[in-house]
Order: C-alpha cells, then structure tokens, then sequence
C-alpha cells in the first residue's frame, strides 16, 4: 500500500507536466498564412467584440464616446457612420490611429492588437469598408 | 466552533470604518471566488465555502471560519463585520470592496497610464425560507470603472447594479439543487479575476452575468451542474443588463475528483444570438501536490464561432491557462500563469500569449492585499506586434 502511494507520489509530477504539455500544444497549432476574410463579420466578431465590447467600453450599458461595438450591425454603425472609418482611406480613418496609438490612446487599452489585426482592419477600410 | 474572538473589538473598530468607506464608494467590478483554495485549504468543494453552489459570491459560515483560521495568516474573526453583530440564523450579509492601482503599457505615443479606480464594492444577502431549503439571494453595488471621464473620483462610479440575484432550491449540503436567476453559469476555472482569457475570451468577463435556470447533484467526490441561459430583455434598466455576446443557450460543466487531491472536470456550452453561434468544450484539472504546498491548474477549451448573417463566416479559437499556485507559509498565496488565447486557429500571428505572477497576502481575517503582474505578446513575440504589460495592487477588504 506504501509502495504504490509512493509510486503514485512520484507520477504526479509527471501527470502535471504531460497535461501541461497537451494543454500548450493543443493550443498553439496555426499557420503563418493570413487566409482570414477581410470583412466586417469576421472583423467585428473575431477582433472588435472581444477586445473593445467589454463591460465599461464600448459595451451596450457604457457606450464610452457615444460608440457601441457589441453588436456586428450596430459596431459598423458606430464606425462609419461616425467617420471613425473612411472607406478606401485607411490613413484618414481614426480607427487605424487609434489601433496604433498615434497621437492618443491606443485601443484597446488594455492589450496591443497583433500587426495582422491591424492589417487586417487596414485592407478591411481599404476594400471600402462594407457592411 | 473554531472562530477566534480575541481580535473582536480591534477589529470590529476596523471594520465600521470600512463600512463607512464602503458607502462612501460602491462600485461592483471584480468577482470574488478563489479556486486556488480547492483542496489546498483542505475543501473539497466550493459549495462548502460559498452559498453558491458552484462557488462565487457570499461566504458560509464555514467559508468565513477558513478563511480566517485556515487562510489568514494571523488569524481573526471572520464572521459578519468581525463578529460584531450576530444575524439571525436564516440571513446571512456580506461584501466586498476592492481599490486598485495599475500601470498599464501598450506601446503607442501614451503608454504606459497610471490609473488607481474603485474595482469592486458590493453588498450581499441571502435569506433562507425556514426549513424548506429554499433561499433568496441578491447582490448589488455602484458600477466603476477603471479609467474617469473627466479625472474625477466620482466619475469612476456609474450606475447601480445588481450581477447576482437568484432563488435557489438546495436543501442539503450535498445532492441535489435548482437555482433561478441571474448568476454566471458554473462552468470553467471560475477565478477571480476577469482579466484571465479563460473568463475573457469565453462569455465569462466582467458584467456578462445572464438569467439561468439551473439544476445540479453535489456529491462527496462528484459534482455536475447543467444550466439554460438567456441575457435580460433589452427592456431592463441598467442596473439588471449584461454585456457581451448576449445570447441564449446552454452549459454544462461537471467534475470528478480523486483523493481530496485532485479533479478532472469537463465543460460544454452553446451561445446563440441573432448574429453568431458559439460552441465551446473544454477541460479543467487541479493537482494539489501536498508535499510542496503547490497546486496546479489547468484549463483548455476549444471553440466554434460561426457569424450566422446573411454573409456567413466561421472559424475555431482556443483558450489555455496554466497556473502553479504555491503556499509556502499561512497567509500567502503566490501564483505563475501562463495564458494563450488563439483568436483564429488559421493563423498563429493572431494568438495572444500572457505570464502573470499574482501573489496574496492575507494577514488578518477580511483583508488581502494582492500585487498582480503580465507580460503579454501576440504571435510568436515582437514581430508579431506590439508587447504589452500590466501591474496592479489591489486592496481587498471583506465584510
């Protein structure tokens, strides 16, 4: 009975590493190759919401700035119709200084959003910004 | 009854001065349930520290004794504002209130920000009906926020919430149970800190409560809880909406633990709502490594997220936390995190990778003071973008 507790003492740091490594492998497989839609769907839900639809920002119920991104229709709204967003012009459009932190803030100010988001976002309003 | 009354009027004193400070500056921000004390307090489950069944949320009276004997390091009362005042046996009252300060760094032209901001002030109650095992609960505080609008501390606070409110059917401390209201579906790690990606990234982050009707079996070594969701009708005030996706659905998370010293959970949950479905399963596990006072944690979940418009679009994420919580000496609690969340499968520039170190001090009965830290980088590091980091110190005062 000793022995097997004794055995089974000294597994566990084995278990612990093993399910940590299946963990991290399991979470960083992708490739390199951007195949991504540069569309307002994919943008909104994958990017926008997650990082700037959050509690006390641009949130149903906080709306920072009047702007509201919790919603695929109602972030496009917020964004272009507000000329955050110029279509086919990124370098005028304030969203993109916004991402980058040029001259204010950087949203979201919490994390800096990857360069193939940025990018993304950038062939997005370059491909006119559609809905 | 194991409660220490030597500290009674020092911290009774104490702790009217914090309710006082408590009035003076409500705000509901973080949520308050620590996972790391599964099996390193001795505990088996959450549901015997928390009204909750699930964890989260107002102490028992077994909770509050832990707390104070087990966890703090010198000990105290940690009843209802130190023992001051003795409630009836059927009501039960709490809170906490939590100031912080952070520097936050995200590259661009003003980083890094300095911020101090009310995180968290609420006010529970639970009230059980008699004998019949069945009970009321509700939370409520002031919403705050962590960067001002006009650089005034009142600007920091909002507007009235109430995250929790639920009527709970739990006759026992173990078998079976049926709640309805508004709660977080169990599911997940649940820790504390919305700011981890495994509550971020997974319906789980700050305000993002919804009204469930939920059900579930506690056993000695087993636990499962099966919810339906649906967010508040657009209707309700402020005060009673959730953020986020918004959608309906579905959850499901059960566990199974072995020797006091482990558990292996598994999860599932479906989120619909008028734009996008999201389907998510994932795995929990917790070692608790006796010898060395150290308790792994481990959470990986994989999701689906199809946009469901007229121009459709789908695509798979991932979320992962690992973390070793160590317990080198009573009253401290020191953790190592690593976190990856991978926006799109498709393509590994757009996973964002974080390493946190937290580390809580629980000197006295109703008090932590805790220091957390992040590295964060997206992709494979610098190339793949700007680096971030954040630092923060938190006050946290129970009542």
């Amino acid at each position: 009975m000793t022995g097997n507790h004794d055995r089974g003492s000294r597994r566990r740091p084995l278990l612990v590493l093993s399910i940590a490594a299946g963990l991290a492998a399991g979470a960083g497989c992708g490739g390199q190759d951007d195949t991504r839609p540069a569309t307002w769907n994919y943008i909104s839900t994958a990017i926008i919401q997650p990082g700037c639809a959050t509690a006390n920002c641009h949130s149903l119920i906080a709306q920072r700035s009047g702007v509201r991104l919790d919603q695929v229709s109602t972030g496009w709204d917020s964004l272009v119709t507000r000329n955050f967003v110029i279509p086919g012009d990124p370098a005028a459009s304030s969203l993109m200084s916004l991402l980058q932190g040029e001259g204010t803030r950087r949203m979201p100010p919490d994390y800096p959003l990857a360069s193939d988001d940025i990018d993304l976002i950038s062939r997005w309003i370059m491909g006119g910004a559609n809905k | 009854m194991r409660r220490a009354r030597i500290a009674l009027r020092r911290g009774s004193v104490f702790g009217a001065g914090v309710f006082g400070l408590l009035l003076l500056s409500f705000s509901a921000g973080s949520a308050q349930a620590y996972p790391q004390f599964q099996f390193s307090s001795g505990t088996q489950r959450c549901a015997q520290c928390h009204y909750s069944p699930a964890g989260f949320g107002l102490l028992t009276a077994w909770g509050r004794d832990e707390a104070a004997d087990t966890i703090s390091a010198k000990g105290g009362d940690g009843g209802f504002l130190h023992g001051l005042v003795t409630l009836p046996s059927a009501l039960a009252l709490g809170g906490d209130i939590r100031y912080a300060a952070i520097e936050n760094a995200v590259g661009g032209t003003r980083s890094p920000e300095f911020a101090t901001f009310p995180m968290q002030a609420e006010l529970y109650a639970r009230a059980a009906l008699g004998e019949t095992g069945f009970s009321l609960y509700v939370a409520g505080g002031i919403r705050g926020i962590t960067r001002d609008v006009n650089g005034s501390f009142a600007s920091h606070l909002t507007s009235v919430i109430s995250r929790e409110h639920y009527a709970m059917w739990k006759p026992s401390a173990s078998g079976p149970y049926a709640r309805v209201g508004r709660f977080y579906a169990p599911y997940g790690l649940r820790l504390a800190e919305h700011v981890y990606f495994v509550r971020r990234y997974s319906g789980f982050n700050l305000y993002e409560e919804t009204y469930n009707a939920s059900g579930g079996y506690l056993a000695e070594n087993w636990e499962v809880h099966v919810t339906a969701f649906t967010p508040p009708p657009k209707s309700f005030p402020d005060s009673l909406q959730s953020v986020g996706m918004r959608a309906s659905g579905g959850a499901a998370y059960g566990e199974l633990r072995f020797a006091s010293t482990a558990l292996l959970g598994v999860q599932s949950r479906v989120a619909i709502n008028s734009e996008q479905r999201l389907i998510q399963g994932g795995v929990v596990g917790k070692l608790w490594l006796d010898a060395a006072k150290v308790l792994a944690m481990g959470e990986l979940d994989l999701q689906r997220r199809d946009v469901t418009l007229a121009a459709k679009t789908g695509y798979n994420q991932s979320i992962t936390y690992l973390g070793l919580n160590f317990f080198p000496v009573k009253g401290l609690m020191a953790a190592v995190v690593y976190e990856r969340f991978q926006e799109d499968l498709r393509v590994i520039s757009t996973a964002r990778s974080a390493f946190d170190i937290e580390v809580s001090v629980f000197p006295y009965a109703h008090m932590e003071v805790m220091l957390f830290g992040r590295y964060q980088y997206s992709g494979s590091g610098a190339a793949d973008g700007d680096t971030g980091s954040l630092g923060m110190l938190q006050l946290h005062y129970y009542l």
